[in-house]
């Protein structure tokens, strides 16, 4: 669906993307993040063909891409940041949506208006002026907006900045309901509980080169050697732990309050063999969990540059 | 290219719309319209059994004096020479044509800075859809100036036994045109500089100065200032709306058709070149705000 | 009045005469000058160009005569302008004129003899000039034509005093006659058959005599920029007397303006030049027109070749004068038809009584007016109550119509009503509250939803 090639922005001498290749199928939620000044924006910016590459070529919907590939913009939909609140200040809501659809030339635009905003809700507000909205009516117009030309790509930065719980859940609901109707969703975002939570691939950047880019699981496991195990036992002995120690498959263990935390090997699923050892050691295990490692914590590692673990794949 | 048109268009009716819905233009219309009332009022009281004699009407002798005295009694003899409409039709365009061209420049920066063009260009627009666009709307705004103010002074005409002469129906594609390179001036101007305010000072800044250039080269009141004039405009006069505007109406007043047709070839070219170079400078600034 | 206001007053009108005596006298400075006789289109005037002039404009392709002398310069502030006093010091140069055109060719020009003279046309007046020999055949033309009329004056005069002898010695006859008791009546008959002798008219020829021959360097020279320096009887180039000289010619020449001369301002004519020109008139009386030919000129160069310290407008061209159209007639489209009007001869008389004013009639050379000379040669246009719009245009003395001719007259009674104008001008006015309060009406429409407004969350 988007590809790039070798993508390069130079801004004078200073070089924001250097030679980042992407590969974002149809149909999947696609998370993009990075630090602020990694090249995020620079990136969306020659995605979107508001800049053009300084090296590079881009692919969009199979077809190359190119600031001047104003067809193309006509199935792509975005959701910036930031609206700018502080023009068009006599729009009403359907007015501006309006506008949008005349660009887009979205047929039978009145209805299509109609029934996206009745889809979040804002049927009631529709011929109030859209300066007077709040952040989150402001994104929901926004989302809207974006969705009117019924586009095969869905741009978002930041979709779910400023907003409230309530808030981040609808637009979550939302992302997933469109890319269940099979939009390709582009999302860049600092959130990365809510990235973990939806996105199908991430890739992250950094200092405008692509550290990495994978599914959301093998990312997950490729930035630690092992798996952590917690057991919760009753009343552990002083020396389980060191006995837990000398099973094979375990790297260490040490003991918290009652609760046994073991670090296995990542390869295979070592709960149930752990397990049974505890009860013939004449433990009881309350509860067995595994701590999977967040993408937040993939993102720390993977920007203070621990890069050799990367390189290798996450082996030992 | 046919997605640009089509973009420009959309951008074009919804800047109309603006203009439409906010006071400014019916301002500056009306107060065109009243200045236009008085000059025609005031003609009509200056006429005695010989003819125009503007020491009979306050307004008028005001004008005269004025005009007479930096620009020369010919030149006061030719602006008259029909009636009062020539004047007039400058003296009401004037403020509107203000309006539009200072609104659009302001409006222009505005939305650059807000991130409003670059919202438009996440959809099948570009920059110079936009700025197409915004001339459209210049085009149109100015038109419909026009023409309220072709019919005002029509009317005002007709209930007066006054003459719209063939100077002043030969004036109106002028004054169009020499509205449009200015506005295309204007939208160089936005697209160069950085902000709103910065964008309305280059431009009004650039405009004194062909009008200070032009006024001085046709001023008799200090051969210094004309001399001084005078050599300036022989490089201002290739790139100023005004001095092709002189030179239509230098055609009009016997310099030959050919004098009128080149001065509004060189508007409508100097519009287009305008055009290109802001077309030419966005392309490789980008409309980010 | 008080004793001290008293000496205050006589002290001030003491005072009086010292500030007249402490007013500027014009400052006169010796300069060398240029005195410019130049032909301007139609005839030939006197300028001159002061030592600042930083350039004298001429005519092309006809004779302008140059001199140059030393005199007294001085600004004259009642009339604006720059005068010389040439009583005072009037020093002519003898010398060469050098002229350099702009390839830098040069060539001199020697003094030549002219003279100049102003004859009466058969509208108007014009100056002439005469150069080289003309010069003296002119002038003795002119000495003969006088003298001439002089010996006729002598030869008249001594036939008036013989026939006035001759009356007093038949008068004296008869009376004897009639007191001897005689019947003079042969006597009466001699004395009625007397013709006294008529006076002869003066030479109608000349309104101005050529002067005497003078000096000036003649120059005739096509359009372009030119430098000029005086060279010394001994060659060398007199310090400070380089000029430019600017040549110009007419844009176009045989247009036709008219004058338009109203019954109650005869003497403040005005003027339509312009081709494309409406006249305005107020329709309070008639109007008497003179169609007359006209060349356009660059502004500035026009009145800088007429007055070397004029200013003008160096890029407009205005239409100048030259002549009367002769025998030419006006065609005047008229709501019935067209109406061809003839030239005609009028007189002004002054209003009797003691009321100011004056009406324009019909000369009439036989009766009121004989003896005397027509004020006008104009036609008549009449201007009636019901006359709104009048096209006119003028055919020469073959009837063919004149290019440039056609004009209109709109008579304008009364201004525009102020109703109107001001109601038309409100209009925008009232479109914007219309527009605005429409908009307002459907944004404040739906103020329960104003609450929807108020809150933060998605």
């Amino acid at each position: 669906m988007i590809q790039t090639k070798g993508l390069v922005k130079r801004y004078g001498s200073f070089t924001a993307v250097d030679g980042i290749d992407l590969n974002i199928p149809r149909g999947q939620i696609y998370g993009f993040l990075g630090p602020n000044g990694a090249g995020k924006t620079s990136t969306i910016m020659m995605l979107l063909g508001i800049t053009r590459p300084t090296a590079g070529e881009i692919r969009l919907l199979g077809e190359p891409y190119t600031p001047r590939r104003l067809d193309l913009r006509r199935r792509i939909g975005v959701v910036p940041e930031k609206h700018p609140r502080g023009v068009w200040p006599w729009m009403t809501a359907r007015e501006y949506l309006g506008l949008f659809a005349d660009l887009f030339e979205v047929p039978s635009a009145p209805q299509r208006i109609d029934m996206l905003l009745e889809k979040v809700d804002l049927a009631s507000v529709a011929n109030k002026r859209f300066c007077e909205y709040s952040r989150g009516m402001l994104q929901k117009l926004s989302i809207v907006r974006a969705l009117l030309p019924d586009p095969d790509i869905l741009f978002l930065d930041e979709p779910i900045s400023g907003l409230d719980p309530l808030g981040i859940k609808q637009v979550r609901d939302l992302i997933v309901s469109e890319n269940r109707e099979g939009r390709t969703i582009f999302i860049s975002s600092h959130q990365l509980s809510e990235m973990e939570r939806i996105c199908h691939r991430v890739a992250i950047i950094f200092r405008g080169r692509l550290m990495v880019e994978d599914t959301m699981r093998s990312l997950l496991s490729r930035i630690t050697a092992e798996r952590e195990v917690r057991v919760e036992l009753e009343a552990p002995p002083a020396d389980l732990v060191v006995r837990v120690k000398n099973l094979r498959f375990v790297r260490d263990a040490s003991e918290q309050g009652g609760t046994l935390i073991v670090k296995v090997s990542k390869e295979g699923d070592h709960r149930k063999a752990l397990s049974e050892f505890l009860i013939r050691q004449g433990q009881v295990p309350l509860s067995i969990t595994e701590k999977i490692p967040s993408l937040e914590e993939a993102f720390i590692t993977i920007t203070q540059e621990n890069i050799v673990m990367l390189m290798r794949g996450g082996a030992e | 290219m046919r997605d640009r048109i089509h973009a420009a268009a959309v951008i074009a009716r919804r800047q109309i719309q603006e203009t439409l819905l906010s006071p400014g233009l019916y301002v500056t219309l009306a107060l065109g319209l009243l200045l236009g009332a008085f000059l025609v009022r005031g003609f009509a009281a200056s006429i005695d059994s010989s003819g125009f004699n503007p020491q009979l009407n306050p307004l008028y002798d005001l004008i005269a004096r004025f005009l007479g005295g930096t620009f020369g009694g010919a030149f006061v003899g030719k602006l008259f020479s029909e009636g009062p409409y020539l004047f007039a039709l400058l003296v009401s365009f004037a403020p509107v044509f203000a309006y539009l061209a200072i609104a659009s420049v302001f409006r222009f920066g505005l939305e650059k800075t807000a991130g409003a063009v670059e919202l438009l260009t996440y959809g099948p627009a570009d920059g110079t859809a936009y700025v197409l666009g915004s001339f459209l709307k210049d085009v149109a705004l100015a038109l419909l100036a026009l023409l309220a103010i072709l019919v005002f002074l029509a009317v005002s005409a007709a209930a007066g036994n006054l003459v719209l002469g063939p100077l002043f129906f030969w004036a109106l594609p002028v004054v169009f045109l020499a509205a449009l390179a200015v506005c295309a001036y204007g939208i160089l101007c936005s697209i160069i500089a950085s902000n709103a305010s910065s964008a309305l000072a280059l431009f009004l800044g650039v405009l004194l100065l062909f009008l200070l250039i032009l006024a001085g080269s046709y001023s008799i009141a200090s051969a210094p200032v004309r001399s001084v004039s005078t050599v300036a405009a022989t490089v201002i006069q290739w790139i100023s709306p005004f001095f092709y505007t002189a030179m239509c109406f230098r055609g009009l007043q016997g310099g030959g058709a050919g004098a009128l047709l080149g001065g509004l070839g060189l508007l409508l070219a100097l519009a287009a070149a305008l055009l290109a170079a802001g077309h030419a400078v966005i392309s490789r600034k980008g409309v980010r705000a | 009045m008080s004793k001290a206001a008293a000496f205050l007053l006589v002290l001030l009108l003491a005072l009086l005469p010292l500030a007249a005596a402490s007013a500027q006298v014009p400052v006169r400075t010796e300069q060398l000058i240029y005195t410019i006789l130049a032909f301007n289109g139609k005839d030939y005037s006197a300028t001159f160009a002061a030592e600042n002039s930083d350039a004298i404009y001429l005519l092309a392709g006809v004779d302008s005569f140059l001199s140059a002398r030393k005199a007294l310069v001085y600004f004259w502030p009642t009339t604006g302008e720059w005068k010389t006093d040439t009583d005072s010091l009037n020093w002519f140069f003898p010398g060469t004129l050098e002229l350099w055109d702009r390839a830098g060719r040069a060539r001199d020009i020697p003094l030549q003899k002219f003279t100049y003279y102003n004859v009466k046309g058969e509208y108007e007046l014009n100056w002439k000039v005469a150069v080289g020999e003309a010069v003296a055949r002119e002038f003795n033309r002119y000495q003969e034509l006088y003298q001439d009329y002089f010996k006729s004056v002598a030869a008249f005069q001594k036939a008036n005093t013989e026939y006035e002898s001759s009356q007093d010695a038949l008068l004296q006859k008869i009376m004897k006659t009639r007191q001897a008791g005689g019947d003079p009546s042969t006597l009466l008959e001699k004395m009625k058959s007397m013709v006294r002798p008529v006076a002869p008219e003066p030479p109608k020829d000349y309104v101005v005599p050529p002067t005497p021959a003078q000096e000036a360097f003649i120059l005739n020279l096509p359009r372009g920029e030119y430098t000029i320096r005086l060279k010394n009887p001994d060659g060398t180039v007199m310090e400070g007397s380089e000029k430019r000289i600017v040549v110009h010619e007419r844009r176009r020449t045989n247009g036709i303006g008219y004058e338009v001369i109203p019954s109650d301002k005869w003497t403040r004519p005005e003027q339509s030049t312009t081709p494309s020109s409406v006249l305005h008139v107020n329709g309070s009386t008639d109007l008497y027109l003179r169609p007359f030919f006209q060349d356009e000129f660059a502004d500035l160069a026009y009145a800088r070749t007429v007055d070397n310290a004029a200013r003008g407008n160096p890029n407009i061209y205005s239409w100048v004068r030259t002549q009367q159209v002769p025998h030419a007639s006006i065609e005047v489209q008229t709501p019935a038809g067209p109406t061809l009007l003839g030239e005609r001869l009028y007189y002004v008389e002054q209003t009797k009584g003691s009321g100011l004013g004056y009406t324009i009639v019909p000369f009439d050379p036989q009766g009121a007016h004989k003896g005397k000379a027509p004020n006008l040669i104009a036609y008549k246009v009449a201007i009636g109550k019901d006359t709104q719009a009048l096209r006119l245009r003028a055919l020469d003395g073959n009837g063919k119509p004149l290019p440039g001719s056609e004009r209109q007259i709109r008579v304008v009674r009364a201004a525009p009503p102020a109703v109107l104008l001001l109601s038309l001008a409100g209009l925008p006015l009232a479109l914007m509250a219309l527009v605005l309060s429409l908009r307002e009406r459907r944004y404040s429409s739906q103020a329960p939803a104003r609450e929807a407004l108020k809150s933060n969350s998605f």
